[in-house]
């Protein structure tokens, strides 16, 4: 049985042993200075966020004025129903998107005020993402998938290898490195997806339905996953219509027309 | 990993549309080569035909060249030319028409007569002798060298008597055969396909005319400049000292001929190799920007991951660059074969000289073809480039869960 207790019971040290998924420390700037650390430092903070999408019947507002801080080492599940704004508030966490108001500061910078290449560089380094359909490459195997974000952020080759390989024994694929997404099983995909998302030893894991394509046994593999992941050091944000998955979080908040509920 | 392995890595993950893109790449590649073979073909060609006869200045009468007019007084004109300082040799080029006579039925043929020492640039004999250096005796048969289809046709071979009879412009064709003896065969530098040619002296060029010999005309007369001078000089000299006659170089032929009647093919080459490109621009742009349709979540993921805008817009540039690159590298090989296939069917033109080509290979055609194909690639990933990079992430992740 996996733990289920959140963030509180993991806070010392890393809780199995595998490849380091400690944050690594922001040596591009990424973050403003003294302001990336340990647990409970303050990773991301969007507060008042409006998300407004144009629409041809008119303008649809997703997002409504939500505010949400997540620190270094949080588990956090966000639930509630279909078209709520799960999505979209995930995706503006993980710089992929601007809000039509309201300021999101990573790491202490406001992402408003950065570039599209410094956001993507921002993702790359600090974000991981896992999708429900979990868009691996089909031409690349699972280590080339998994290699693939570090070639992105210049990790030598050899050492990106090395990394991967771990990473897909954390996940328990070491076996099935070579195979390609259509000779993996959903659950294995989803378990190389995570191993991708971890590859650049990112400050926030970003999940969007992550258990979405998933039997319910195959999906408690995937959720005892995120916990270790978790536990090793990784802030989790992931929004599930699953409220099995949602209670294993430290903190766990639903959504109701655009807004955050406690 | 770099773009050019994903890209590659993208085209071979799909054969079957990656053979596709390929196959049509390599086609319409083949059809754009074939057209830059042809924009220069006959111009290159016409130019290596007059180098070959070792002769670069040619001498005409009329103003309106090429429509030719003969050389009156060629003897006089000719002797003129050779003492100029600038001209190294001279050749007086005698053409008719005539009718000839062996064992089948009666064959017109070209009569050809060159002056002395031009024989070798005129033709090579392949069998028997060459037409002698003395004039012979009066009453001997003149002696002559005919094209080996023209031997094969009237069934003779050298040493066998030949009749045949002149056919003068304007007039009746009343004069009689006169006796020839053949003495070689020979396959002739200036020979036009459909036609044949019978070659003799001067001697017995006069007398096949007989009663229309009255008169010393060339068709053109050739001069070979001295190397130091130069064709250009050489020919200005001959003018200078025979205003009654025009002298071109083998490059003013060639770039009166550009002008002129071949500019035609390098106008349809232009417009052609426009419509080629165009088609190849939409092949590989259409496959592309399907793949990147079925691609757009995967495309958008890699972006949400952090790969930059000019990584995927990379990507598939290179993917294009591989489907243009290997069709562009079978292009070669079946636009060589087709144009040789199609070089012959234009060559059975009539009265076309045998030695001109339409197609011909020049080294720098290999460099046009493959930047025209590096541009074709550039345009056709244009397209699904601008589409991957101004994908909305957020919104193109959404759909994809959605649908």
């Amino acid at each position: 049985m996996s733990d289920h207790s959140g963030t509180s019971a993991r806070v010392n040290g890393r809780a199995s042993a595998g490849p380091d998924l400690t944050p690594r420390a922001d040596r591009e700037g990424t973050a403003a200075p003294g302001r990336a650390g340990g647990r409970g430092a303050c990773i991301v903070e969007a507060s008042n966020l409006t998300r407004v999408f144009p629409m041809p019947s008119g303008p649809v507002a997703a997002l409504r004025g939500a505010s949400i801080r997540i620190a270094a080492g949080e588990y956090v599940a966000i639930t509630g129903p279909s078209g709520c704004g799960k999505s979209t508030l995930l995706h503006l966490l993980g710089c992929v998107d601007v809000p039509t108001s309201g300021s999101v500061r990573f790491e202490g910078r406001d992402v408003a005020g950065l570039s599209e290449s410094e956001r993507a560089r921002l993702r790359l380094m600090r974000v991981g993402f896992v999708f429900q359909r979990f868009f691996l490459l089909p031409m690349l195997d699972a280590r080339e998938n998994v290699e693939l974000p570090q070639a992105e952020a210049g990790v030598p080759p050899a050492e990106r290898r090395r990394r991967a390989d771990e990473l897909l024994a954390y996940v328990g694929l070491a076996e099935r490195a070579r195979h390609r997404p259509a000779q993996l099983s959903g659950g294995e995909m989803q378990r190389v997806a995570i191993a991708r998302a971890l590859a650049n030893r990112p400050a926030l894991l970003l999940a969007d339905e992550p258990t979405g394509e998933l039997d319910e046994e195959t999906g408690e593999q995937i959720a005892a996953l995120f916990d270790r992941v978790n536990a090793d050091g990784t802030a989790i944000v992931l929004v599930t219509h699953n409220l099995q998955l949602a209670a294993r979080a430290g903190r766990r908040l639903a959504m109701r027309g655009g807004r955050l509920e406690p | 990993m770099t773009a050019r392995t994903l890209a590659w890595r993208a085209m071979t993950a799909d054969p079957a549309r990656a053979t596709l893109a390929v196959a049509g790449v390599a086609i319409i590649g083949a059809l754009l080569f074939d057209m830059l073979l042809l924009s220069r073909g006959l111009l290159v060609s016409l130019r290596q035909m007059l180098d070959s006869a070792g002769y670069d200045v040619r001498i005409v009468a009329s103003e309106g060249f090429p429509i030719r007019l003969p050389v009156d007084h060629a003897s006089a004109v000719a002797a003129d030319v050779a003492r100029l300082p600038e001209v190294r040799a001279v050749a007086v080029v005698r053409t008719d028409r005539a009718i000839l006579f062996g064992r089948g039925d009666p064959i017109e043929a070209t009569l050809l007569t060159v002056s002395r020492g031009a024989e070798a640039q005129a033709w090579r004999l392949v069998d028997g002798e060459n037409l002698p250096a003395d004039a012979g005796s009066p009453d001997r048969p003149p002696p002559a060298v005919i094209d080996r289809a023209l031997a094969e046709a009237l069934g003779l071979r050298p040493g066998a008597p030949l009749w045949l009879r002149a056919l003068l412009q304007g007039e009746a064709s009343a004069l009689p055969a006169v006796r020839f003896r053949l003495v070689g065969i020979a396959e002739f530098a200036t020979a036009e396909s459909g036609d044949h040619t019978v070659a003799t002296t001067l001697d017995g060029y006069r007398r096949a005319r007989t009663a229309g010999a009255s008169d010393d005309a060339a068709d053109v007369i050739l001069a070979a400049s001295r190397p130091e001078v130069g064709a250009a000089r050489a020919a200005a000299a001959i003018e200078r000292a025979r205003p009654d006659v025009r002298a071109f170089s083998n490059d003013q032929v060639v770039a009166r001929f550009n002008e002129n009647g071949f500019a035609y093919f390098r106008q349809i080459s232009v417009v052609l190799s426009s419509v080629t490109m165009g088609f190849a621009v939409l092949l590989v742009a259409t496959l592309l920007t399907v793949s990147v349709n079925q691609r757009l979540g995967e495309v958008a993921a890699l972006r949400a991951l952090g790969l930059p805008r000019r990584r995927v817009a990379a990507m598939l540039a290179w993917e294009s660059a591989c489907v243009v690159g290997l069709g562009g590298a079978l292009s070669i090989p079946l636009g060589w074969a087709l144009a040789v296939r199609l070089d012959h069917i234009l060559r059975q033109i009539p009265n076309l000289p045998e030695r001109l080509h339409f197609f011909v290979f020049e080294p720098e055609l290999a460099a046009w073809h493959a930047a025209l194909l590096g541009l074709t690639a550039a345009a056709a990933a244009a397209y699904p480039v601008w589409i991957a990079a101004r994908l909305p992430i957020a919104e193109t992740l959404r759909q994809e869960t959605i649908s």
